[in-house]
């Protein structure tokens, strides 16, 4: 046995490298395209991304910010690598970030409880806020085949409409700004450092990521989870329920999303501010693509995108470049991984190996699934 | 009721009305196209920075549309050569257009956020004769400047195009058959960048009206949604040219009245900006309702996009 499991390691070990070429390759051309853009706009490209990394990674502090920024890109690019895997186009993970956090900031400031049942309860209201948030997406599409992405991108907007009105009208704080009031003591994640706003929800960002490895690898709903991404006709007639399934794993990505929003609230903003997401749940997309919806890549790639922004916003403050850069080269990553398909079709020209890649497949829409 | 609402109704519907023509072509295509926002965003910028360096209105609408046709066929490339989802490789290009637009604003104008300036120039209303004099509906529709009263023009030619040509046939047939077309011959690729690209110039008008029509300054992620709107406008009239535009001007009312009723009733508006976005839910949910039903009774399956 141990000559077997040694051999199935190196294997394991060959195919994350390779799953690493392209979005390796993606992050190459995107480097270099946006050198071509600061060198048109009269700057060093080496100097820019130079500072870039000076500013998000030399350094205790800038080190520190980086864990910061990247903290919910953790939960928004898990919640979205975990439906996109199971071949759910969950892209409202900005929306379900949002209610997460508005129901989170109404649990943290409204009840008065002792700290070790307030935290907890934020946490599960914030998870519910985003489930319920991905419910109405999720049972459109699991029940009557709605095109999940237009509905996703529908939420998006209603969150952020229905929380603004509920922070400008219905329970503002006093004061100028749309906010609610500030969350107790007893509901804030613990910071870590004076330097930055880290705090314990990257922890819990970090565990989940870790325990959906261990899911997806190691468990029989974590396989299932991908079957019903790769062949959801093929994971139906092999008898799972196909949509109870689908329906549970958009709820828990969307569940996941929400809790994001927590970290946001009760750790970072201590109150829940309007419009307070520059875009979250979009780059949760990014992070994801970039991770190939590995739970373990979606560390990776949000520490490379945290390292990004915090880099973006020192690069802004030392030269007249803009941190939008940072988006730049974000969306010029998914752009090109977007088109895994037709890597998919160069290799499998070549090589008669196609890497099994979770990817666009519809649920099925013909197959005569459980009547309950 | 004021003719002042309806006025400004006309005025906020014009991009909406643009944009959604210009995803009309798509989805009649086959193709979802959420990238309206990317292409408008694009263009407005464009617009701008061609009307500020030039002075030429012309000039900053070609550059608009331009821009905007060079970034549909972005998408085009990725989407149909390069086999990337339409969604994803949509919202990709959207985003890139609002990171690029902001990045271009601070490199090339150095300016954060907002640009305005009184170098640029506005186009003049035009005062059509006789037209003031109508009781009523006169100055609701009198006034306007150029690009508001060409965005109305184009619904009947675009429903034309698409109902009364050999074009516009090829392009449904695609939409709603695409073996079939590819079968009786019709480079179905072909036809899908043609309406994309189109899609592009669409937007390209409704940017270069956002930011030289609408108000006369450039200001980050200025399309607030409007792309989603169009794109909500179109779900809810079913892909029908003239009930495209009527549903966009409904929802453009629903926005002028988000700025007018707050002063007088003091309703929040943001429950008035959700409409659009509701209404296109419920109607998802109807249609999804009602597709279900028609699979179970005929016991096979069509391939729905929505």
């Amino acid at each position: 046995m141990p000559i077997k499991r040694t051999s199935a390691a190196g294997n394991a070990a060959l195919l994350a490298l390779r799953s690493m070429i392209a979005p390796m390759v993606a992050v190459a051309i995107a480097l270099i395209v946006g050198g071509a853009l600061v060198i048109a706009l009269g700057d060093n490209p080496v100097e820019v991304y130079g500072t870039i990394v000076q500013g998000s990674l030399v350094g205790w502090p800038n080190f520190l910010v980086t864990l910061q920024t990247m903290t919910p890109l953790l939960f928004t690019g898990l919640a979205v690598a975990v439906a996109f895997r199971a071949g759910l186009w969950n892209i409202g993970a900005e929306g379900q970030l949002i209610m997460g956090a508005l129901c989170s900031g109404i649990v943290g400031y409204a009840v008065e409880l002792p700290r070790f049942i307030h935290l907890p309860l934020c946490l599960i209201a914030a998870m519910l806020g985003g489930a319920i948030w991905g419910l109405i997406p999720a049972v459109l599409r699991v029940k009557f085949r709605v095109n999940e992405l237009v509905v996703c991108l529908m939420m998006n907007p209603i969150a952020l409409l229905l929380s603004g009105w509920i922070a400008a009208r219905v329970l503002k704080a006093p004061g100028p700004t749309n906010k609610l009031p500030d969350v107790l003591d007893s509901a804030g994640l613990t910071n870590f450092s004076v330097y930055s706003q880290v705090n314990a929800g990257f922890v819990i960002g970090l565990f989940l990521c870790i325990l959906f490895a261990f899911i997806n690898l190691r468990t029989k709903i974590g396989f299932q989870w991908r079957m019903i991404g790769l062949n959801p006709r093929f994971a139906n007639y092999g008898g799972m329920q196909v949509e109870r399934k689908a329906l549970s794993v958009f709820l828990i990505s969307a569940a996941i999303a929400g809790l994001g929003g927590a970290e946001q609230v009760l750790g970072q903003y201590h109150a829940f501010y309007d419009n307070f997401s520059p875009g979250y749940g979009f780059d949760g997309i990014a992070v994801a693509m970039l991770a190939g919806n590995n739970p373990i890549g979606v560390i990776l790639a949000a520490l490379l995108f945290g390292a990004l922004n915090s880099g973006g916003v020192v690069l802004q403050m030392m030269t007249g470049l803009s941190k939008y850069l940072v988006q730049v080269l974000q969306f010029i990553i998914v752009l090109i991984l977007s088109a895994r398909f037709s890597w998919e079709w160069l290799k499998a020209q070549r090589v008669s190996v196609v890497e099994p890649q979770p990817q666009a497949e519809a649920l099925p829409k013909n197959a005569e699934t459980q009547e309950n | 009721m004021d003719s002042d609402l309806f006025y400004s109704a006309i005025r906020i519907s014009t991009p909406l009305i643009f944009a959604a023509m210009g995803g009309l072509l798509t989805f009649k295509a086959g193709m979802l196209n959420i990238a309206l926002d990317g292409f408008m965003i694009l263009a407005a910028f464009a617009a701008v920075v061609t009307a500020y360096w030039t002075g030429s209105l012309t000039l900053a609408i070609l550059m608009a549309m331009v821009c905007a046709v060079a970034l549909a066929g972005l998408l085009a490339l990725f989407n149909l050569r390069f086999k990337a989802d339409i969604f994803i490789a949509g919202i990709a290009v959207t985003f890139l257009a609002y990171g690029l637009t902001a990045l271009l604003l601070k490199g090339m104008l150095d300016e954060d956020g907002v640009f305005a300036s009184t170098k640029i120039p506005k186009f003049p209303a035009i005062d059509i004769p006789g037209l003031s004099h109508i009781p009523w509906i006169g100055p609701a529709l009198n006034g306007h400047t150029l690009l508001v009263y060409l965005s109305y023009l184009t619904v009947p030619v675009v429903a034309w195009v698409l109902y009364k040509t050999r074009w516009g046939l090829r392009v449904r047939v695609v939409g709603e058959a695409e073996d079939a077309a590819r079968a009786a011959g019709i480079s179905t690729g072909l036809i899908k960048v043609q309406t994309m690209l189109l899609s592009g110039a669409f937007c390209g008008l409704a940017g270069a009206y956002l930011s030289l029509g609408y108000v006369s300054l450039f200001a980050n992620k200025m399309t607030n949604d409007r792309g989603l709107i169009a794109l909500a406008a179109i779900f809810f009239a079913k892909g029908k040219p003239f009930p495209t535009a009527l549903v966009a001007l409904l929802f453009g009312l629903a926005t002028a009245l988000s700025v007018r009723l707050p002063e007088v009733t003091g309703i929040a508006p943001q429950l008035l900006q959700l409409i659009p976005y509701v209404v296109t839910i419920i109607a998802l949910v109807f249609v999804g309702i009602r597709n279900f039903r028609a699979q179970k009774r005929q016991g096979a399956w069509r391939f729905d996009i929505s």
